[in-house]
């Protein structure tokens, strides 16, 4: 943990580490779009739009998965005051709006053929529109405050509180839908989907993972120029 | 192999386009942004001498 | 202690002086639950259907409208900052005014609610759980709504960030407000102690949040 404490030292690793992260996400891609498109049986009663499910799923996992890693990396904030872990929180949100899009829009465009309508206010699709709230929320204080320790104090806070809002929000979005009954409820493949989906699924999501992976670093990188850019102003001023 | 021609292919074309536009959008921007903050930051290390 | 009872009563002695808040939400509320019935139409049982709804939702929106008075007055003045060197701690300060903002806002208007139910063809057996729920979960909804006040504190367009941050968190306080008015008698005391929990976590996690983000705008 230490040896990403120091801004340069980092910016080292992730260059070291980035060609080698590219790679293995194109390869995932390839794989799995392989698998998504080519290899992938149609399913019994979507037909062809179950292979939707291999751009929504990964998109809604990473639209979480970025979230959670906000979470941590603002706590890590708090309580280890890591120099560089606002910078993490901040440039991997609007990484996660994107992904949570994407999984809105994807959803909406499975749920038309499936449920004949645009949108239907189901437990995941309702919970992952909350979700997009949060990260609109979260880069709108960034971008309200504009002294910057003090953004970074309330983004924190903003990604904890949002964070444990999630499973309340899960639960309580669950419940409501349960007592609303909508007409068709949809079970993702059942409890155990066939080898054949899964796998694509999985390196799909893997590949969605690693691209987060590569972009976050980079966003990281282009903050910490930045931040050199404005202190090296800042002490040109002072002169 | 995908059946191109099934019913509601469009929608499967249309979520694909629409994970890879937005996705290489993405990608794009985040390049562009690191590029242009490193010309920046060179940029005025340059008139600093 | 003796601190925080005078300040909660000098910020209710405040808003009823004011009125500002106060009656802006009062008015806000009275409002929309009469526009609400001239936009959907007469039809009594379109109305009763979404009766609870609409005073739930209404009721959300008018907390939240007033929101940004729990602590910018305060704020503003400096009175903000004594209050934060006192000897009583800020999650106490902030519990206090929160406090205060539900006695004088959040709670009389869920106390209306039920009679301007009737307004809207509220189902008789509906009216008992919907106040208590109402009752409860306002509670909830006061205090969450001084995390957003404390977190957008004299922000540009801070109302419309105020939503944005405080919406998700209202979202389990309304289902489970809603699930008490359905009509099914079993649903009623689940929901009542639901709501009861929301309001007891937010008691203790709100101070903790609000306190740390005005902390951040005080220095």
């Amino acid at each position: 943990m230490q040896q990403f404490a120091n801004p340069t030292q980092f910016l080292s690793l992730a260059n070291k580490a980035l060609p080698t992260i590219w790679a293995v996400t194109t390869i995932l891609f390839a794989l799995g779009l392989y698998g998504a498109l080519v290899t992938a049986p149609p399913d019994y009663q979507q037909g062809e739009t179950v292979r939707i499910m291999f751009v929504h799923v990964p998109a809604a996992w990473l639209a979480m998965l970025v979230y959670t890693v906000m979470a941590l990396a603002s706590a890590v904030a708090i309580i280890f005051r890591h120099p560089l872990a606002d910078v993490a929180a901040k440039t991997a949100a609007p990484i996660g709006a994107v992904f949570c899009f994407l999984a809105l829009a994807t959803g909406s465009l499975w749920g038309k053929p499936m449920w004949g309508a645009w949108w239907v206010w189901d437990a995941r699709l309702t919970s992952m529109f909350v979700l997009f709230l949060l990260y609109v929320g979260y880069i709108a204080i960034w971008q309200a405050i504009e002294e910057p320790t003090r953004a970074a104090t309330i983004a924190r806070i903003v990604a904890l509180v949002g964070v444990v809002n999630i499973p309340i929000i899960k639960f309580s979005v669950d419940w409501w839908n349960s007592l609303h009954q909508p007409a068709s409820v949809f079970k993702m493949g059942g409890p155990s989907i066939a080898f054949p989906m899964l796998w694509p699924l999985l390196v799909m999501g893997l590949a969605y993972t690693f691209l987060f992976l590569a972009l976050h670093l980079i966003s990281i990188r282009s903050e910490i120029t930045a931040r050199k850019l404005r202190n090296l102003q800042i002490a040109r001023g002072e002169n | 192999m995908m059946d191109w021609s099934a019913n509601h292919s469009g929608f499967v074309i249309a979520s694909y386009a629409m994970s890879i536009i937005f996705l290489a959008g993405l990608i794009v921007y985040t390049f562009n942004r690191d590029a242009r903050a490193r010309k920046r930051l060179t940029q005025f290390e340059k008139t600093k001498k | 202690m003796r601190l925080l009872w005078a300040l909660l009563r000098r910020d209710l002695i405040l808003a009823a002086r004011q009125g500002g808040g106060v009656g802006t939400a009062l008015g806000f509320f009275l409002t929309v639950l009469v526009l609400l019935p001239i936009g959907i139409g007469p039809d009594q049982v379109t109305l009763q259907r979404l009766a609870p709804g609409m005073l739930w939702i209404t009721l959300l929106l008018s907390v939240l409208l007033s929101a940004d008075r729990i602590f910018q007055q305060d704020f503003e003045d400096g009175s903000l900052e004594v209050m934060a060197m006192a000897p009583a701690s800020l999650e106490l300060v902030v519990l206090t005014k929160a406090f205060a903002h539900w006695l004088s806002t959040s709670l009389p208007l869920s106390l209306a609610a039920p009679f301007l139910g009737i307004l809207l063809n509220l189902r008789t057996e509906t009216i008992w759980p919907l106040a208590l729920s109402m009752v409860l979960g306002s509670l909830a909804l006061s205090l969450l709504a001084s995390i957003g006040a404390s977190l957008t504190l004299n922000l540009r367009r801070g109302g419309l960030l105020i939503s944005i941050l405080v919406l998700p968190l209202y979202v389990p306080v309304l289902v489970f407000g809603m699930s008490a008015t359905t009509g099914n008698p079993e649903m009623i005391m689940p929901s009542l102690l639901i709501l009861s929990a929301m309001a007891l976590a937010s008691l203790v996690l709100a101070p903790i949040a609000a306190a740390a983000a005005l902390r951040a705008y005080l220095k």
